[in-house]
């Protein structure tokens, strides 16, 4: 398990993380959220043992985390990390060597890889002349390549198409099932809800909600609801107690309601229409962390 | 974590021997060092007037001047350089053909060409020289030197002095050269000829290794920095790891560099030695054989034994120091324009060395100069110059190479520090704020 308990990192006077505490379980993805700014990055390094830090724990498998561990963790950085002057072949082994791979190993892996998303003929490529997304999957595959224990991925589908992305989403519940704990960075949401069990949100290196979605989403009471029906006014809508917004999301009516307790509010207002449909939600993520961060920004 | 170190080490030196550019600069490298060492052959072999002489027309109208001026040319241009035959072909201009003689025909066709009058004068001759252009100082002073040596001949020929007595007026003193210290003389010799000839010999790779090495370090350092593949690399392996690669990295480049352009001489001399002679080149040929010989057969040959392990010592000390400098200047940084302006300082130093070394031949005993060579990254030049000069002992060398020492164990001590910082960090915004923390930590 890694456990991150109360990390607290200055950059000079200004405060980065600020007693930030969370965990992530074996085959667990654990979603670390925030605009940019917020602190991710720095979490990262904290983590991959790259700053010193002023407060708090960092432990893998309670071992507090150093060169002796980091050959157990991959890291995927927001930002390209590779080497374009060197070819394919030649960063895979520069870095997976590092890892403490051989270089045979790291051939037989990246060659597997290489093959599963679609590149095999880039081994011997200088990674200068590959494509933006392909140079994304170079770098996915470094990350991956020493069947990590702990794989930290910021912002991994940048620069990807919908296809690729879905080969990404692939690899990574794989290496979930096989136990791997995975840290996940990035700001679709929708992408943090389909592999996410638990997240948090941090603003300004400070945590403002964190734990299981689910509960997260049954915790936050605001709700939506989709209603189609004829002769329906958003005026009428708007006039019910309880009704937060009201706005047009296709040929339907999206109600925010304060809580769940409004629901009938707005179920007798609309009833005595032809209803074709009257559905309840629970709000997004994406909802809930422009709220959260929202109420942070002052909004 | 020792595995991950040569690892880093064999990737670094690949990056820089393995490529078609390593192999394409020694080739230059080998093809110019060996057209150097055999330039004057090179010359000789696409042909040119080496063998002529200049043409000197003589119109002596004192109708007994010629014979003697042929002589005094042959004598003045002995005295100076050594000759034994005139480089000068003398024309005498026949009596009958003293109307037709046009010096600016003559001058028109092969404009090297010197024309003199010689006339009689109440101050027994004079002369008028001629030529197109302004005479070299030397060869001037020759020919002048000839005329008035002619001058006073024929002068001393007038008041019909005995001709065994003109002999003995004409013939040069004899001097009996007394040198009470010949070692002496000959190691100030020696000292100069390694100071003009083999000492740049030395120097200039020197500097091309050095900048050769801090390249190297700073391109590779900002590459992995600007690319963000440091953030990798440092959570794979520790900065110290990472940094030690690259100085040793940076300094095995550069021994294989200086025993490639060690061959590169060699060949170049043997080359020297096989090609056949030109005649022309034959001087310098001997030159350097004599300069070798020279050495080897001194006292200076034996002194070589410790010079030359002490100069190396010193040198690659001096390199640790650049690539340690390097290294921590180019964490520093953010991109490679930025690191470039920051060598400049290094050249300067560079610079500085090599001249203070020529100066410590002229300011013999120079406190200042003395002081200098003990400073660290001045002193793989000077320290070396000084002992060569005698200006210095063993001891001070000694003295020169443990600060260095000294030197290199503070740039690690706290470069380090500012490196473990500096290689993560990718702003310029308080950088020196940073990095005084960083050694103060």
């Amino acid at each position: 398990m890694l456990k991150v308990a109360n990390v607290t990192k200055y950059y000079d006077d200004f405060l980065a993380v600020d007693d930030l505490s969370f965990s992530v379980n074996r085959g667990e993805i654990f979603g670390l959220l925030g605009v940019n700014g917020s602190g991710k990055t720095t979490t990262f390094r904290v983590i991959m043992g790259l700053l010193d830090y002023e407060g708090g724990k960092v432990t893998l498998d309670n071992k507090n985390i150093n060169y002796n561990v980091t050959d157990k963790i991959g890291f995927l950085t927001e930002e390209r990390s590779l080497l374009t002057k060197l070819t394919v072949k030649e960063q895979c082994i520069f870095y997976g060597v590092l890892k403490g791979m051989s270089e045979e190993e790291v051939c037989e892996k990246v060659v597997m890889y290489l093959r599963k998303f679609g590149i095999s003929d880039y081994w011997e490529r200088p990674i200068k002349e590959l494509s933006k997304g392909n140079q994304q999957k170079i770098q996915f595959i470094t990350a991956i390549m020493n069947e990590p224990e702990l794989l930290i991925l910021d912002e991994p589908f940048a620069g990807l198409d919908p296809f690729n992305v879905e080969l990404f989403k692939k690899q990574i519940l794989e290496m979930a099932d096989k136990g791997c704990m995975i840290i996940f960075s990035t700001h679709r949401m929708e992408h943090v809800e389909l592999f996410c069990k638990k997240i948090v949100i941090i603003q300004d290196g400070r945590e403002v909600l964190g734990g299981e979605i689910a509960k997260i989403k049954e915790d936050y009471q605001q709700k939506n609801i989709f209603i189609n029906g004829e002769d329906i006014k958003k005026k009428d809508l708007e006039a019910i107690e309880g009704v937060v917004s009201v706005s047009k999301n296709g040929d339907d009516f999206e109600v925010k309601i304060k809580d769940a307790s409004y629901l009938d509010n707005v179920f007798k207002q609309v009833k005595d229409h032809r209803l074709y449909k009257f559905l309840l939600q629970q709000p997004s993520l994406n909802e809930i962390f422009v709220a959260k961060v929202g109420e942070k920004y002052g909004e | 974590m020792a595995s991950k170190l040569w690892f880093l080490i064999k990737v670094s030196l690949n990056r820089k021997i393995k490529t078609k550019w390593f192999v394409i600069v020694n080739a230059l490298l080998a093809i110019l060092i060996v057209a150097l060492a055999n330039i004057d052959i090179i010359i000789t072999f696409f042909g040119g007037e080496f063998d002529r002489k200049e043409q000197v027309y003589v119109v002596d109208k004192t109708e007994k001047s010629y014979d003697i001026l042929s002589e005094q040319l042959l004598a003045m241009e002995k005295r100076v350089f050594g000759f034994d035959e005139s480089s000068f072909e003398l024309n005498l201009i026949d009596k009958d053909d003293y109307d037709e003689f046009d010096y600016e025909e003559i001058i028109a066709e092969e404009p090297s060409s010197i024309v003199i009058y010689l006339m009689p004068s109440e101050n027994v001759i004079e002369a008028k020289l001629i030529t197109e252009v302004y005479l070299g100082t030397v060869k001037q002073q020759i020919i002048l030197g000839a005329l008035n040596e002619t001058k006073a001949i024929i002068a001393l020929l007038e008041t019909e002095i005995d001709q065994d007595e003109l002999a003995k007026i004409t013939t040069p003193i004899e001097v009996e050269r007394v040198i009470l210290d010949e070692e002496k003389d000959s190691e100030e010799e020696m000292q100069a000829a390694i100071m003009t000839t083999v000492f740049p010999f030395v120097i200039l790779p020197f500097f091309m290794l050095t900048i050769f090495l801090v390249q190297m370090i700073g391109a590779e350092v900002n590459d992995e920095k600007s690319s963000h593949g440091m953030e990798i690399i440092i959570s794979s392996v520790p900065p110290k790891i990472h940094f030690f690669a690259k100085i040793i990295a940076g300094n095995l480049f550069v021994i294989i560099q200086g025993l490639l352009l060690f061959i590169f001489g060699l060949i170049a001399l043997l080359t020297r030695q096989l090609i056949p002679s030109t005649g022309i080149t034959d001087g310098v040929s001997a030159e350097v054989g004599n300069l070798v010989r020279m050495v080897l057969d001194s006292e200076f040959g034996s002194q070589l034994v410790y010079i030359i392990p002490l100069t190396l010592i010193l040198m690659l000390l001096t390199f640790i120091a650049y690539a340690l400098l390097a290294g921590i200047l180019a964490s520093m940084t953010t991109n490679i324009e930025d690191f470039q302006q920051l060598q400049t300082p290094i050249v300067i130093i560079l610079v500085i060395g090599y001249y203070l070394s020529i100066m410590a031949g002229v300011f013999t005993g120079a406190t200042f100069i003395k002081v200098l060579s003990f400073v660290p990254l001045l002193s793989a030049i000077l320290s070396p110059s000084l002992l060569v000069l005698e200006q210095i002992s063993i001891t001070e060398v000694l003295i020169s190479i443990l600060l260095m020492v000294i030197f290199n164990y503070l740039l690690i001590r706290y470069g380090l520090k500012v490196y473990k910082v500096g290689i993560l960090n990718y702003s310029t915004t308080g950088l020196w704020k940073k990095m005084f923390k960083a050694l103060r930590s």
